[in-house]
């Protein structure tokens, strides 16, 4: 039990180090950083190269890539990224940061091609010294990972309550304009604040690769433990995070125990994959039970909300003046493309886009949810993979005809869906998409891992439609799939539901205040987008032949949420091109490119989401506004003065 | 006192004894307020004096420490925006809330087909139809509405101009027209005046007596404009630092020597 304890300690003591790091973040520049333990990785690997591949000392390594390369590349994630963050709306702050979650991991086996998950250097003693104090066995390596933890929360602390720089933080936090206008530099406290959690994640990281190894997999853990710790923080509480993270370390090392196991062994069988799944899931339960019973977080919302009112509206083109034609092109040219692709595609080509238009019909649910919904959902993916996972149950297991079999899975996850909007009604968007988050790995953990979904790691066989075995036939149907969806879609973003849906969008007191029903509204939204990933999930298993769950992993969900948000999270051209870039560059890459550039496009993904976050038609729209506004800019040059309809709003 | 208001049977909003709190500041103290049928209440006291938050708490944004707020006498304290507005309370904000991907024209849309989607059951019948494009059609009586208060606001020329493209002045027009086409009986307004010039000031004073006189609205107004409020309303509270510091009829009001000291160098 002792060795449990030990153990759960210092784990806490790392997911603190990387957690007071997120506060101090987030409390300086109100953005929550999706990307923390992606930074802590890269931080990890960037030692692991340093001692292992280079041959530098180990000490010499781990003080330089914590306290010289962290707080540069948090200067730098500041100087091109954070800054100009602060002041957008909250989901362009959230799929910025998702977006660098995926490009950063990406980015490591690119720069760094030899990194052995085996090897696990530490920057402390190794071998370590043991010893034993009152009775309990330690060693000096345990003893520095918990002391560095606990000096931390000290010195943190008595930065933030007792200097002046402690005194701008909060100057900054209560008015970034006030604390301008009162000579606090409020660049110079957030670029300070975000170089100090670099390098607090860069700390952690560099500590759990010691204790754990160098995968991504482990990185994950050290993220999410620490996202339940700030959110028992409720974002910004030094003392809070300090506590949650040891909390939550604790039980994580404890499930472990065999007392615990005897224990749980009550109610189940110790191989019951429920069971198996607490102890991943720990943090995951802490967060989702806090998320429903926990109060302060209506005031955090409350506090956000008024903030986001002073966001001055962003100026768009006047009007849609492109005739309809020129509005309908680019997603006439995609579908012509798509429907004479067959001619001149060989059997693997054809797979290809035929899954990528499966993955397009999945992508079109965050068109809902979030393009039109305003939602950021990171659990999308995991519709897709329990829709496809009771597709494949009813096809192969109760013989129900396969294009059946998938929509009742997809009818199947609209509830539950629903289920995933609740936190939505009570919490603003970052507690939704922390929730949603929750809620993936929960079912990863869990229902994902029941061999009789996971059938071994390959999944339970999805048949092809009887009569559409042929890969051409069955192409031809995800088309027309493909089509009747993004009609469904369309249809509901003219309807009334829609228009409702775009004024929540932006402001949904005022919504409220119209008598908009704001519950029902988002009830539909997650709902219709479940309904539509399972949709996608079952048709993308039938494709394949069978419902495999390592394709629904949770932590993919945020690539594709990065590659949706790239071509245009707003458009259904824009999902389509994602879904089938989603499978045609990859395949290119491994055509083309040696192994270390496979991750080339997930790191491309993750880059077009920062890149275009602010933009919810994405690269199209882009491109076609800037010769837009060209040719306005030129017909205004021609025409008479601007009337006051044209002048952009000035700041309330 | 007017007629008017003597001639009411029973307010149409009241609200008794609210106080809110942020932290340690003490944003209302105990303030009532009645608002008869077909009357205009002004509202007016310095920046900070509370008035924005008192809105909130009308309008069901903000729960109070204390007091109530009754609709037609029934206790609506603890109810929802959502609920407030079926009971015919409408709004304006101070810091526009408009709809920046939505244009003029549909920003009344919304407003009015609010109203007529009410109970689960007419969600629950509408949502198929929106779903096979049978979803966007008017309203019955919608057009008809929604051209009559743009024209009284003078925004038909702007009705299919997205919100995000037109300017200040617009904007505060486009906030009273999508309040109004709810059809409110009793409209809040915070500020409609502020950056309107003079011009469409007096055009938009002429709008709210009209709606009082014809069509028989409550409103309640908020205004940076003491000049407009004595003018037009019928009844004046002053508030200052969360209190209420005078109340009467605008004749007195303007005498009131504790406003005239609340105002002071604000050039009333
Ligand atoms: N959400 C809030 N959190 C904290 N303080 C607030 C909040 N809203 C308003 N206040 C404070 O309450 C007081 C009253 O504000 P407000 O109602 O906006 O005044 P008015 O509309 O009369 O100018 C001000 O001191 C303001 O700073
Ligand atoms: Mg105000």
């Amino acid at each position: 039990m002792t060795t449990y304890f030990v153990a759960g300690i210092v784990v806490g003591s790392v997911y603190a180090i990387a957690t007071l790091g997120l506060v101090l973040t987030y409390t300086t520049s109100r953005i929550f950083n999706f990307a923390h333990g992606a930074v802590a990785f890269f931080v990890a690997v960037t030692f692991y190269q340093a001692t292992v591949n280079w041959g530098w000392n180990a000490h010499l390594a781990g003080v330089l890539t914590i306290f010289v390369f962290s707080p540069l590349l948090g200067l730098f994630l500041w100087a091109v990224l954070f800054r100009r963050l602060t002041e957008s709306p909250s989901s362009v702050r959230l799929v910025s940061t998702i977006g660098l979650s995926v490009a950063l991991p990406a980015l490591a086996p690119i720069l760094y091609p030899h990194i052995d998950a085996v090897l696990q250097p530490s920057m402390l003693w190794s071998p370590a010294h043991e010893y034993t104090i009152f009775g309990v066995h330690v060693d000096s390596n345990q003893v520095a990972v918990v002391m560095a933890a606990a000096l931390i929360a000290v010195l943190l602390t008595v930065l933030m309550r007792a200097t002046p720089y402690g005194l701008s933080v909060r100057a900054a936090v209560d008015s970034q304009s006030m604390a301008g206008a009162s000579g606090v530099n409020t660049s110079f406290v957030t670029a300070v604040s975000w170089m100090i959690g670099t390098t607090l994640a860069g700390a952690a990281g560099v500590l759990l690769g010691a204790l754990r190894g160098f995968t991504i997999l482990q990185f994950t853990f050290l993220l999410l433990g620490s996202f339940a710790a700030m959110v028992v923080a409720r974002m910004h509480s030094l003392t809070l995070a300090f506590a949650g993270s040891m909390a939550i370390g604790l039980l994580q090392e404890l499930s472990a125990s065999q007392q615990f196991q005897h224990f749980l062994e009550h109610f189940a069988s110790p191989t019951n994959p429920i069971i198996l799944g607490i102890r991943p899931s720990i943090p995951f339960i802490v967060m989702l039970v806090l998320l429903l019973v926990y109060n302060g977080l209506q005031e955090e919302r409350f506090a956000i909300d008024t903030r986001s009112m002073a966001e001055p509206v962003r100026e768009v083109v006047v009007g849609r003046d492109q005739r309809w034609w020129r509005r309908l092109l680019p997603i006439a040219v995609c579908l012509v493309g798509v429907l004479v692709a067959p001619e001149f595609l060989n059997g693997l080509w054809l797979a290809i886009v035929a899954s990528g238009l499966a993955l397009a019909t999945a992508f079109l649910s965050y068109v809902v949810v979030t393009g039109d919904g305003g939602m950021i959902s990171l659990c999308q993916i995991t519709f897709a993979g329990i829709a496809a996972a009771l597709a494949a149950q009813f096809a192969t297991n109760h013989n129900v005809p396969v294009l059946l079999a998938i929509l009742l899975g997809a009818l199947i996850v609209v509830p539950i869906g629903m289920i995933a909007a609740l936190p939505s009604l009570r919490l603003g968007s970052l507690y939704l998409a922390l929730a949603t988050l929750a809620f993936a790995q929960l079912v990863q953990n869990t229902y994902f891992q029941t061999p009789r979904i996971s059938n071994f790691g390959q999944g339970v066989a999805v048949p092809r439609p009887g009569g559409l075995a042929g890969d051409r036939a069955f192409y031809y149907l995800l088309v027309v799939l493909f089509v009747l969806v993004a009609l469904l879609v369309r249809n509901l973003e003219r309807s009334t539901t829609g228009l409702n849906l775009a004024a929540m969008r932006s402001s949904e007191t005022a919504t409220a205040t119209l008598g908009v029903n704001i519950v029902w509204s988002k009830f539909v939204a997650f709902g219709l987008s479940a309904f539509i990933a399972g949709i996608g999930g079952g048709l993308y298993a039938s494709y394949a032949g069978a419902a495999n769950m390592n394709q629904f992993d949770a932590l993919l969900g945020a690539v594709w949420l990065a590659v949706v948000v790239t071509w245009g999270i707003r458009s259904i051209t824009g999902a389509l091109l994602a879904g089938l870039s989603f499978t045609i560059i990859p395949q290119l890459v491994t055509d083309h490119l040696s192994g270390r550039w496979l991750n080339l496009p997930t790191l491309f993904f993750g880059l077009g989401a920062i890149a275009l976050a602010r933009d919810p038609r994405g690269i199209l729209h882009r491109a076609t506004t800037r010769r837009h506004e060209r040719r306005i800019r030129r017909a205004r040059r021609n025409a008479e003065p601007a009337d006051r309809v044209a002048e952009p709003i000035a700041a309330a | 006192m007017t007629d008017r208001s003597t001639a009411a049977d029973r307010p149409l909003l009241e609200a008794t004894d609210v106080t809110v709190r942020f932290g340690g500041l003490v944003a209302l103290d105990r303030v009532p307020l009645t608002v008869p049928p077909a009357t205009i209440v002004g509202l007016i006291g310095p920046n900070g004096a509370g008035k924005s938050t008192f809105f909130g708490v009308l309008s069901g944004l903000i729960r109070p420490r204390t007091g109530t707020v009754r609709i037609d006498g029934d206790d609506v304290t603890r109810t929802s925006p959502q609920v407030r507005a079926r009971l015919g309370v409408a709004r304006t904000f101070q810091r526009l809330e408009l709809f920046g991907e939505l244009t003029v024209r549909q920003h009344l849309v919304v407003a009015y087909r609010a109203k007529r989607r009410r109970t689960l059951f007419d969600l629950a019948r509408a949502l198929p139809l929106d779903l096979v494009g049978l979803g966007n059609r008017p309203a019955p009586g919608e057009d008809e509405t929604v051209d009559r208060v743009l024209e009284l606001l003078g925004l038909t020329a702007v009705a299919s101009v997205s919100a995000s493209a037109i300017g200040l002045g617009t904007g505060r027009l486009v906030e009273v027209a999508r309040a109004l086409a709810s059809q409110p009986r009793v409209l809040l307004l915070d500020e409609p005046s502020s950056g309107l010039d003079a011009r469409e000031t007096h055009e938009l004073a002429d709008v709210l007596a009209r709606l009082r006189d014809e069509e028989g609205v409550a409103l309640v107004l908020v205004e940076h404009n003491v000049g407009m409020v004595l003018g037009l309303a019928d009844d004046v509270t002053v508030l200052d630092f969360g209190e209420v510091i005078a109340r009467g009829p605008a004749a007195a009001i303007r005498a009131d020597a504790a406003v005239q000291a609340a105002y002071l160098g604000t050039g009333m």
